[in-house]
Formats: C-alpha cells, structure tokens, sequence
C-alpha cells in the first residue's frame, strides 16, 4: 500500500503556517476534552470539582502531557524515532499549549469542572466557525470541494432530528402547532432538515464546520450554563431508571470532541479529498485506540482487582527464583545478539534497546543475590480482604522473597529441561572435527550397550523386584550397578576437561583437537546417568557411599566440569582469528552448555526418583518440597480457619477438563479433516458437512450444556459429572479442530502432493511425510486457540458440572481408576463425581450472593485470565513463529 | 442392489483394489468397532472390553496394513464426527416435543398489565394472552418476555459492535502499517479469547453499580447487558469484516490508486463496497454471537422473568433466552426442563441459520471475487 502513497510523506512533513497551527490546536484540543471526558464517565473526578482540586487535576493532567510528548521529543532528537510529520509535532505541541491554557484557567477562573467543560466546547466550536470563514473567505490557501457530501449530510441530518427533538420536547408550554403532530417529532423534522441543508449546501468548508461548530456550541452552551448541571436529573415516567448530569455531561463531552477532532482534521488537511481522508482516518485510529485500550483495561482491571487475593502469603526463596530466571537470561541474551530494530535508528540506541533487558534481568539477579548473601527477606506487606460470616475482613499479608537455599526439584527439572533443549537445538555439529582416537569407537559402540542392558535391568526391577529383594541381591545389585555407573560417569565428564588442560599446542588448538573426545564424552555421560537415575527409580535405591550419594554428586561434578569446559573453549575461542576454528569452538561451548544444564537437569530427576526428600550441598539444598509458598494454587480453600485456602482443586479440575476435552476432540476431528480432505470426493457431501460444522460451531454454548445434562449425565450415573463436562466441552471444541485443521490441510500446496505423487509414493505415505508436516503448524494453532476458549468455558460446565466455590479438596483422576470384576471393569469415581473449575466458581460467587467473597471472584477470575490468556499466548506467538518461518523460506 | 451398496461401503473404507490381507485387517476392526457400538447401546458395561479388543486389533493392523488402516481410522473419525452432530440437533428437537404438545401456542402467551394486553400492534390479536407469564408451580411459561429481552439486548449490542467492529476492520486491514497489524490483531483476538464469565462478573460486581449511581436505576439494565455483549461480539464483527476487506483483489484498490483517488477515497468507493457482503458475514455473525451468549448477560440481568414495559425500557431487566436456562436448568421441574428445551431448539436454530445465512453470503463474495480477478 505504502508505494502508493508515497507523495502523502511529503505532504505531511510540509511546514505548516498559522492556520494549521491553530488546526493542530483545535485538534489537540478535542483530544483532551475526550480524554476528561472519560475520566469524568468513570467518576475518577468529579464534575463539581472546583478551585485547588480543579488545578490539582490540570496540573496532574499537564505533567501526564508533558511526560509523554517530552519523552518522545528527546527519543526525536535523538533521532531513535525521528518524528518528521509536520501534523504529529504539531498536535504534540497543541496537546501542551491546551494542558497549559487549562491549567492557568482553572488556576484564574472560580468555576466547577462541568462548566469550564462546557467553555471549552464553546472555544472549540469558535475555533470551527473561524476556520471554515477564513477558508471561504480565501485567507488561506484551502482545497475544498464544491459540497461536504451526501454522507456527512444526512449524519447532521439525523443528529440535527434528534437535537431537534430533545430541545422542542424539553421546552414547557409548547402546544401543538399542527393537531395530531407531537411537537418533538415537528422539531426533528426541522432541525434535522435544516443541519442536513447546512451540510451539504454551502462550500465544503462551512459545509463541515458550521454544523459541527452549532452542535458542538450548543452542547457547550447546556453544559455551561448549567442548564444540564452536576446535580440535574431526569427521570422518564415510563423508564426504570433516568439521567444525572453525572453521566449526561460526559456523553455530551466525549461526543462533541469526537465531532471536533474530525471536523478540526479536515480542516487541518485543507478540506478537499485530503480533509476528507485525514478526518475520517482520525476518526478510524481513534475506534482502534479505543478496542485496544478497552481490552488493556479489561485485563489489567481484573488483574489489580485479584492480583493480592491470588499471592497472598506468597514466599519464595531467592535461589529459586534464580533458577527460574535462568532461561529468561538466556532469552535476554539471544535478544541482545540478534539484530534488532530498523536500519534508520540511531545505531547506539539499537544497541541500547537490544541490552536493555539483559541489564533488567542481570539487576534483578543481583538483587536476588543481594538477598542470599545478607539473609534479610525482602517483603512487600499488604492486605486483602476475606469473607468471614458475610463481613468482609481484611488480612495483613506479604509478598516475601526469602533467603532460603532450598530449591524445588520440579522448578530445577523444567528450568534445566528447557535450557538443555534450548542449548541442543543451537548446537549444530561437530562430525568430522578433530582427531578421531581408536578408542573413542569402542566407547560409542558400548555406551549404547550399556545403556541399553541398564534399561533391562531396570524392567527387570519393575517385574520381580520384590523376588529379588526376598532374596537379598536387590538392593545390593542396584547399589553396586548405580554406583558403578556413577564412576564412569565422572569419568567421562572429566576426560575431555583433562584432555583440553593438558596436551600440546595452544589452548584452542587443543579444544579443536579434542572435539570428538567432547563429543563423545558429554553426551554418553548424560545418557548413561540418565539410565541409572531410572534404575535408582524401579530399583527404589538411593547409592550412598558413607554420607557421599554418589548419583547426584557424580551430575554436579559433571556439570561443573562441563561449565569449565564451556569457559576454557569460550576464552580460547576469543583467542583465535581462524574463522573455521572460531565456529567449530562455538559449537563445542554449545555443547558444554547443553551438558551442564543436562546434569544439573539430572540432579532434580534425581531427586525426584529416589523420593528422598533432599539433596544437601552445604547450605544448598534440592528437595521435593522447595521454598515455594502459594496458597492460592497450592492449597484448597479452608473453610473455619483464618487464611482462606487457595482455588487449587478448582485450578485442577480446569486441567482434566482440558485434558479431557482435548483427548476426544483433537483426534476425532483431526481423523475427520484428514478423511474429508485427503480421501473424501469434493463434492456435496464434504460441503454440507462443512456447513453443520460451521454452524454447531456458533451455536450458543447452553445448548451443548442442555444437551450434556440432558443426554450424558443420565447415562453417566445420573449424577453431575467430571466426565460429562468432558464430552460436552469436546463437542464444542470439534467443530472448531475440524475446521482449523481442514482450512491447514487445504493450503498446503497441492504441488507437494503432486511431487511425491510423481516420487512414485502411495497416498497414505504422501499424507503421513508430506502433507501433515506441512499442515502441522495451522492445525496446533487452531488447536492451542480453541482450547484457550474452552478452558473459560463456563455456560455448559453450570448444567453438567455445578458450581462449587469452597471445594477443599481436588478431584484425583489418575489415582480414581480401579479394577473391578463385574462389567465395566474399570471405574473411575473421580471422573463420575463432580469437580469445582475454575469457571464455574466465578458464577458460583455471582449466584451466592451475600455469602459469596468477591475478593476470591477476582482473584478466580484473575487466575482464569491468566490461563486463558496464556494458552492465547502461545497460540499467537506459535502461528507468528510458523508464518515467518514460512514466508522467509 | 445388495451387492452395489456393499462394493460401495467396501470402497469407502477401503479405497480401489485392496488387498486379500487389507480386507481381512481391516474388515475384523470394522466388525468389532460395530460391535462396540452395539454393546454401547445394548449392554454398555461389557463395552470397554470390546473397545479394548478392538484397539489390539487396530494396533496389529497398523503395523500390517498401516494405508488401509489409515484411511479406515480417518473415516471412522468423519462418522462419529456427523454422527455426534446429528445427534445432537436430533435429541435437541425430541426433548423440546413435549412442551410443545403441552403448551403450544400458550408459550407465546403475552402479558397483561393492568388489564391491559401490553404488546402492541398485531400480536393482540394473534396470540393467547394471560395475568402470569412464568410461573413453573401454576405449570405457565411464556417465552415471549424471554425473547424480547433477546431482541433488546442483542439489538444495544448490535449497535455497538456492527460500527466500531467495522472501522476496527478497515483500520487492521487498510490503514495500520504491518507492524502495528502484528499488534492489534493478536489484541482483538484476545479480546475475544476473555471468557464471557469474567465479563460477567465485571458487569455483576462493577458495572451494575454504576448503573444505579449514573443512570437512577435500581437494579441490573439491558443497557450495561447489551454494552458488556457489544464489546464481546466486537470481535467476531472484525475478524471476519477485516478477511473480507483483506480478500478484495489488491488490483482494484492499485486501479483506484491509479486514479488518483486518495485512500479514504479507495477504501469508502472500492473496498468496502467490494467486501460488503463479507462485512454483513460478519455483522451477522456478530448478532448470533450476542444472541447465543449466555454467563455474562446471566450473571448481569439475573434470574428474573417478567415482562418489559413499556417495550422500549433498557433500564429493565427480564432474563434472556440463554440466560434462562443457565438460572433455572439446575432447579427446574420435568415440564419447566422441556420448556427450556423449546428455548434451546430456538437458538439453536436461530443461531445456526444466521450462520448458515453468512457462510451462504461469503461463499457468493468470494466466487463474485474470483470471476472479477
């Protein structure tokens, strides 16, 4: 599009004489009365403020002004966003001169909000009618058209009619002119007409301003002359409610400055096509700003509303949220190393951007560090209300960050899991590099050997091990292989350290040679330890050599060694000019990365197999329980004590409703769109199935819950259910895979089914390597969307689940499953009961009534949110990642 | 005949020319997969053990005959897929059939208000009228209260979301630049992806106080249910008016370019023009959304049915359609349930026609599109 427009930059970035400067002004102007005006809906301020609280206001409003355009200025000067456009700088200095002009006036004139309001409007309406006579008088040089057109005058016409209508039917003792005529429909025809006319008669110039400027000035004469004032009302003898000065004024307000700021753009841009476009596009930036800021505001009301009910008595110790913030360092230093920003910034402050994160996270680092060495907690003391005997109470509560050195060995496990993913994907190669030693074979032979006969033993475990215990090798078999296994672990970490610190030739020359040894001995060491942490599992032994575990000692030796080797290779990489030598040293730090967050990986897996409860390196602890305190997640609610409990059985049965959901629909209609797309004839069928899909798909979610309750839970034992609410959210989410997944598969090229056609492939094969690969991107998105709206969900779920709010305990599905020797042989009572989700405890708090807390509704609803949204999340980001990848391809 | 339909089932799930083994796998899984069906229905307690039986089956199949087995499992999906659909819209229509025979027309029954039949024009005249208008222990239901405060909430809601969800359209599809489509787009899907019962309780806890203190109302109002269902179906509204407005062949606005004609000039005469059928899809589309949406208008209008006077008041409250049956299923006796049922099959079907009404539209659009390219 841009190309087309081209002229339209210079246009834009002309000077710009008096009459646009006033334009800007005037449009700056109505900005401002639209943004109080907003204020003032909400009842942020009230429209009778007078005197200091007026100028407080102003003065609030003008540091707002100047902070915004002031920061905007120095990024321009310092040409990181250089602003050329004539109409923006304009428009900033006119949102200064009004934040002062106000200012001053609420400083010197004794009147309330509401009527300098009102003055304000009339100022504006001055500045149209000034703007339209001095272009049609020719003082300036203006394009209008011979008309405003057609369209702008029947949208005076009908707010003409409705002006109309309100004045005549307000004014006392009016009767009726015509009999048989109201004289508020007599008044509408009149004043609708006459701005119609107005509109459209005259040049474009008045034809744009004129009535614009009545509307705006008659609007601005009620509100000053507190004809409709701040304490008016208006109550309609056949409505249930009416109207207050409180919330007509406003409306008055944010109307006349929406009218203003189109009329004032046309006028700016010099009437004429270009008038016409800037104003309209004013309008149009204007309705975009207001769905964004309405989503931003939904979202972060909910979240102040329920963010200190969800963390209340929320603890976490330092040095786990260390750990956490690992892989967001990592992530901050890919995007400080990639290239970021447009080639016409600043260089410096591309620089500067692209750091600026990795400096935020070092900092908190630090902090964090900060406050593991001293041992003081950080704390952040507030308080939020419970709901005790129907009486709100309110509870002291902190945010803390303790000194404490226990880690949780599920935090270590995902954090390290997602680093030695991340580390694999960017290690390339090293096949080929370096000396291939004899021996070196053997050991990648053997090791897979090994791995593989540990890997029996283990099933071996698992099958007899109690005989084996009865007999007394148990234990002693699984000590003695573990403990084994652990030695040559240690070993093969520590090779190739000894390798790269002893030898001939320079520290890089030496790491070139010793890739393979790397190679080699990295990755066998992390498998190997990988097999006997699962024998440690299924033999149920914890190898202790005296106080010394040898498992988890032998993966931090390992991982220390690793980390060595990634400094050594990093420095000597610096070392070198070699270009070849220089990446092949890359990938080894790579490499060396990856194993060090692969061992240390191994220690929470660890942990977690042998279930002791730690494991303590000094001070330094890893244990199943880490330091992590969370009521709001972790707990059920409580119901006589005094801390309320958490809403984890209702976060719980959100997950298996989910899982559930997804588990039937996702294959059922991935199956279907394949069938219809791949093997089906295109024809009336596929059609008419693609209609019904698409229709059940907008069909209103209490009909499927009508039909879960009516259909399912009579043959689900009768009884509000788990497993019902299940299938009812998998019907809905079918239509929704079926389509995504069909729209995925049909673009996909019919090229690349054609080219494995003519590879003499048959058709399944074509489908399974070919065309699902290909879809797969489109199908997961879909996927990952639809369960996002599923997960909240609720309409269905208040049939066929209910709507507990106090559940103290959460639904346990894996371990509900039971045998049973009479049909159906397996039954689940946690499926067949009910659960609380997450849902349906918002709507039980709305229908509670007195006895519902709303605290704990924000607080669910925040929690609600945040899955939601994060399912939305990654749903977006993963269709963004595909659809670039794709297009630079 | 016998013999046709067998070949022709036999090609369906098999394709041309199968194999002796093919037909042999395949044809015990498709046995036993029917036998699970039949278990479900006769005796369902043994029907996991069949299932299980015919999961090994599968399994063995796979390995064997992995094409075969494919393409009878995709099929297999496509049945269960029409099948549930089916069912559904059938068992919605059955279970509404009794409070059809019981009351008939009664379900339109209007109200009188002060010995006056209150609803205007011709339905005096057409339909029963009565005292009371809901009341489930005296066995009385009418929907039409039900269904006017559909109308009015759907219309407040239609008159927000159809104007600004299409200037929210032309600004992501004509006049953002692509950084900023990267950012508003992904804004206004999750606007659509905040679930209706956290709207609702904003509106329940927040909204509705405002109401009473700016508006003198003294309760819950169809006018914060129809702003909460407006911003809600905004969405809807410009996703698909902003595909319709993206679709239009980007020669026809370089021909008008090509004119001379500014953007504005472009976008009023040639796009909008060119994907208004697309951009009625939407509103449509919109409209069903409001009418099907059920949590936020429930938990903002409450549980109360009475009817609307007089019929232009959007400071009452009466419950809609939806919300309903949402307030009452739970607590309902067997003849308020089929009674809701007949709600149910209502937007049911008036949802699914619009539905099918815009998927109609759109089809045309993009075959007029295409015979222009």
């Amino acid at each position: 599009m841009s190309e087309r427009y081209a002229r339209e930059n210079e246009l834009v970035s002309a000077e710009s004489n008096l009459y646009d400067k006033a334009m800007d002004v005037a449009i700056a102007l109505s900005i401002v009365t639209f943004v109080v005006g907003m204020i003032t809906f909400a009842d942020a301020v009230p429209l009778g403020a007078t005197g200091t609280e007026l100028v407080n206001f102003f003065a609030a409003l003008l540091g707002v002004v100047v902070g915004g355009t002031g920061i905007v200025a120095v990024f321009s000067y310092a040409n990181v966003i250089p602003i050329t456009s004539q109409r923006v700088r304009g428009v900033a200095m006119g949102l200064l001169v009004s934040a002062v002009g106000l200012t001053l006036a609420a400083f010197v004139l004794p009147v309330s909000l509401a009527t300098m309001l009102g003055l304000v409007m009339l100022l504006e309406a001055g500045l149209l009618v000034a703007a339209g006579v001095v272009s049609r008088l020719g003082l300036v040089d203006t394009a209008p058209s011979m008309t405003a057109g057609l369209l702008a005058g029947v949208v005076f016409g009908i707010i003409g009619a409705l002006v109309g209508a309100v004045i005549v039917g307000s004014l006392p003792g009016l009767d009726a002119a015509v009999p048989g005529v109201p004289v508020w429909l007599l008044g509408a025809i009149v004043l609708g007409v006459g701005f119609g006319a107005l509109a459209i008669v005259p040049r474009e110039d008045l034809g744009s301003t004129l009535p614009a400027a009545l509307i705006i000035g008659l609007l601005g004469v009620t509100i000053a002359t507190a004809v409709i004032g701040v304490g008016w009302q208006w109550t309609p003898e056949n409505l249930s409610g009416g109207f207050t000065g409180g919330s007509v004024i406003p409306v008055f307000v944010l109307f006349g400055s929406l009218l203003a700021s189109w009329s004032a753009a046309k006028c700016r841009a010099d009437f004429g096509a270009r008038g016409r476009q800037y104003g309209a596009f004013f309008v149009i930036n204007l309705n975009a700003f207001l769905m964004v800021a309405i989503m931003a505001a939904i979202v972060v009301f909910v979240t102040v509303k329920g963010v200190g009910w969800a963390f209340h008595d929320f603890s976490i110790g330092a040095l786990s949220l260390l750990v956490v913030l690992t892989p967001i360092l990592v992530l901050t230093a890919q995007h400080a190393r990639a290239p970021a920003g447009t080639d016409e910034w600043h260089s410096a402050a591309r620089q500067f951007f692209r750091v600026v994160p990795l400096a935020a996270v070092g900092s908190l680092a630090a902090l964090l560090l900060g406050i593991i060495v001293t041992g003081t907690t950080f704390e952040i003391p507030y308080q939020y209300a419970i709901l005790v005997d129907r009486s709100t109470v309110m509870l002291d509560t902190a945010f803390r960050v303790t000194p404490s050195l226990t880690v949780g060995n599920l935090l270590i496990i995902v954090s390290g899991a997602i680093l030695f993913t991340y580390f694999l994907r960017r290690y390339g190669s090293l096949r080929n590099v370096g000396t291939e030693y004899e021996r070196l074979s053997l050991v990648r032979q053997g090791v897979p050997a090994a791995v593989g006969l540990l890997g029996l033993l283990s099933l071996v475990y698992v099958v007899i091990g109690p005989v084996l215990d009865n007999i007394g090798i148990g234990p002693v078999l699984g000590l003695g292989v573990a403990t084994l296994g652990a030695v040559v672990v240690a070993a093969f970490a520590l090779v190739p350290l000894g390798a790269l610190v002893t030898g001939e030739g320079t520290l890089a020359e030496r790491a070139h040679e010793s890739a393979q040894l790397l190679n080699v001995g990295l990755f066998s060491g992390i498998a190997l330890l990988m097999a006997v942490i699962v024998l440690e599992w299924t033999a149920v032994s914890n190898p202790q050599l005296g106080p010394v575990a040898p498992v988890p000692v032998v993966a931090l030796v390992a991982a220390v060694s690793s980390l060595c080797i990634a400094a050594l290779v990093a420095r000597a990489r610096r070392s070198t000019d070699d270009t070849l030598r220089r990446r092949v040293l890359g990938d080894e730090v790579t490499l060396a990365l990856a194993a060090a967050t692969g061992y240390v990986t191994l220690v929470g897996l660890h942990v977690a197999a042998t279930s002791e409860s730690t494991f303590a390196l000094g001070p330094v602890e890893v244990g199943i329980n880490g330091s992590l305190s969370w009521p709001t997640v972790l707990q059920g609610a409580i119901p006589l004590g005094q801390a309320p409990g958490g809403i984890y059985p209702a976060i719980i049965g959100t997950i298996w409703i989910v899982i559930g959901a997804s588990l039937f629909a996702v294959p059922l209609g991935l199956g279907a769109a394949v069938f219809l797309t791949e093997y089906a004839e295109q024809g009336r069928f596929t059609e008419l199935v693609e209609i019904a899909t698409n229709a059940l798909w907008s069909t209103p979610s209490i009909v499927f819950g009508l039909f879960g309750a009516a259909f399912l839970i009579p043959r689900l034992g009768n009884s509000l259910s788990l497993l019902a609410a299940q299938l009812t959210l998998s019907f809905m989410l079918l239509p929704l895979v079926l389509i995504t997944s069909r729209e995925a598969i049909k673009s996909v090229p019919d090229e690349y089914r054609d080219a494995s056609a003519a590879l003499g492939v048959d058709r399944w094969t074509t489908i399974r390597s070919v065309v699902i690969p290909a879809a797969m991107p489109g199908v997961v998105t879909g996927v990952i969307l639809g369960v996002g709206r599923i997960a909240g969900e609720t309409a269905p779920l208040i049939l066929v689940l209910g709507s507990e709010i106090d559940a103290t305990t959460a639904v346990d599905v894996l371990g509900g499953f039971a045998f049973t020797t009479t049909p159906p042989f397996i039954t689940n009572e946690a499926l067949l009961g009910s659960s609380a989700a997450l849902p349906t405890q918002v709507w039980g708090i709305i229908t509670a009534g007195v006895s519902g807390s709303p605290s704990k509704g924000w607080a669910t609803a925040f929690m609600l949110l945040v899955v939601v949204l994060s399912f939305y999340a990654v749903g977006i980001t993963a269709r963004t990642y595909f659809r670039r990848k794709i297009n630079y391809e | 005949m016998l013999s046709a339909v067998t070949t022709d089932v036999q090609k369906a799930i098999l394709g041309e020319d199968p194999s002796e083994g093919a037909l042999r796998t395949v044809g015990s899984s498709v046995l036993l997969l029917v036998a699970t069906l039949a278990t479900i229905f006769a005796a369902p307690g043994f029907a996991l053990p069949v299932l299980a039986v015919f999961l090994v089956v599968t399994a063995f199949g796979w390995t064997t005959h992995q094409a075969e087995m494919a393409r009878l499992l995709t099929l297999v999906a496509t049945v269960l897929t029409v099948l549930t659909v089916t069912l559904i819209t059938v068992y919605l229509f059955v279970s509404a059939a009794p409070a059809f025979a019981a009351h008939g027309l009664d379900l339109l029954t209007i109200p009188i208000v002060n010995g006056e039949p209150q609803w205007f024009l011709w339905l005096d005249f057409l339909l029963p009228s009565a005292e009371s208008i809901w009341n489930p222990r005296a066995g009385v239901y009418s929907l039409i209260p039900l269904i006017w405060a559909t109308v009015i909430v759907t219309t407040i809601a239609g008159l927000i979301a159809a104007p600004l969800g299409v200037m929210g359209a032309l600004f992501i599809a004509e006049v953002a630049s692509d950084r900023l489509r990267e950012i508003i787009k992904p804004g206004v899907e999750i606007l659509a992806g905040i679930p209706s019962i956290v709207y609702g309780f904003i509106g329940f806890i927040v909204l509705n106080g405002f109401i009473q203190k700016s508006f003198l109302d003294d309760g819950a109002s169809y006018l914060i249910a129809g702003l909460v269902v407006g911003v809600m179906a905004l969405p809807t509204v410009v996703s698909v008016s902003e595909d319709a407005l993206s679709s239009v062949p980007s020669a026809m606005g370089d021909g008008s370019a090509a004119m001379g004609a500014t953007k504005w000039q472009t976008m009023k005469s040639i796009s909008v023009p060119a994907a208004s059928s697309g951009i009625s899809a939407g509103i449509i589309l919109g409209l069903g959304r409001a009418i099907g949406e059920t949590m936020a208008v429930a938990a903002i209008l409450g549980a109360v049915v009475q009817p609307t006077v007089p019929l232009f008041d959007v400071f009452d409250a009466s419950s809609t359609l939806t919300s309903a049956i949402a307030h009452n299923y739970g607590s309902a006796s067997a003849s308020t349930v089929d009674v809701l049922f007949v709600a149910g099959v209502m937007l049911f079907v008036i949802v699914a026609g619009m539905s099918v009404i815009s998927q109609y539209v759109e089809r045309r659009i993009n075959e007029k599109l295409r015979g222009q390219q």
